[in-house]
């Protein structure tokens, strides 16, 4: 399944941003109205390559749907940062 | 109802699993289970005592956690990586063009790894996925007072 949301916290100490939650299904929208402008872009560069245009999408399809679950959580006593996308 | 089914069910009821575990193990018995669902790897009685059987589903992430005191300061690494994304990352080697594997061959050897990327093939890598799930790897260092944890779960 494609992430949906996304969730960003920065803790530092001469920088603080309260936790995000971003709602990436949102972001599907306006890419899904792109699309075909992005499928010719992945054609030609995949060309340029001499590799397979279809295999290039699959392999893009399954590290965006790969992403969700991904958890990063890096703590010090006096910063904090988050990842999570779900 | 599904044998195995009411099995996991009667086992949960007689508290011989855990509500978390039968959870598990229902999820191993959906179709296509064997890509999305997690570790199980208790025992599972039978109607027979004598003869246990041991259910292991695909793990469904790599852990990396780390404790350490940096300067007398805690600081700790909570990351979880989904194996999914692990796959799609490998198979994304395969669209390295051909005509750059001689020259990352040669560069990886320069560096002491001999390593021929065009021999590696995405079934090759699918396994050495698989055979991840099976790696735990656990470092302590009582001078450094760090905790290094790598696991799939």
């Amino acid at each position: 399944m494609i992430p949906s949301l996304a969730v960003l916290q920065v803790d530092a100490p001469h920088f603080h941003m309260p936790r995000i939650w971003l709602p990436l299904f949102l972001l599907w929208i306006p890419v899904l109205l792109v699309s075909p402008l992005i499928l010719i872009v992945i054609f030609g560069v995949s060309m340029a390559g001499r590799i397979s245009p279809w295999r290039a999408i699959a392999v893009f399809w399954s590290i965006l749907c790969g992403l969700s679950g991904t958890h990063i959580q890096v703590s010090t006593h006096d910063s904090k940062v988050l990842v999570r996308i779900i | 109802m599904n044998e195995n089914r009411r099995q996991i069910l009667e086992m949960l009821a007689a508290g011989k699993i855990t509500a978390d575990e039968a959870e598990q193990l229902l999820a191993a018995l959906e179709p296509g289970a064997s890509a999305t669902a997690g570790t199980f790897t208790g025992k599972i009685p039978v109607s027979d005592p004598s003869a246990e059987s041991t259910v292991k589903t695909r793990a469904k992430y790599l852990r990396v956690l780390v404790e350490a005191n940096e300067k007398g300061e805690p600081t700790t690494v909570n990351v979880r990586v989904p194996m999914q994304l692990l796959r799609a990352g490998v198979r994304l080697a395969s669209l390295i063009p051909m005509q750059a594997h001689d020259e990352l061959d040669k560069t990886l050897s320069r560096h002491g790894i001999p390593l021929t990327v065009s021999q590696i093939k995405p079934e090759n890598l699918e396994e050495f996925i698989d055979h991840l799930e099976d790696l735990v790897v656990d470092v302590d260092s009582k001078d450094e007072k760090a905790k290094v944890r790598v696991f799939c779960e």
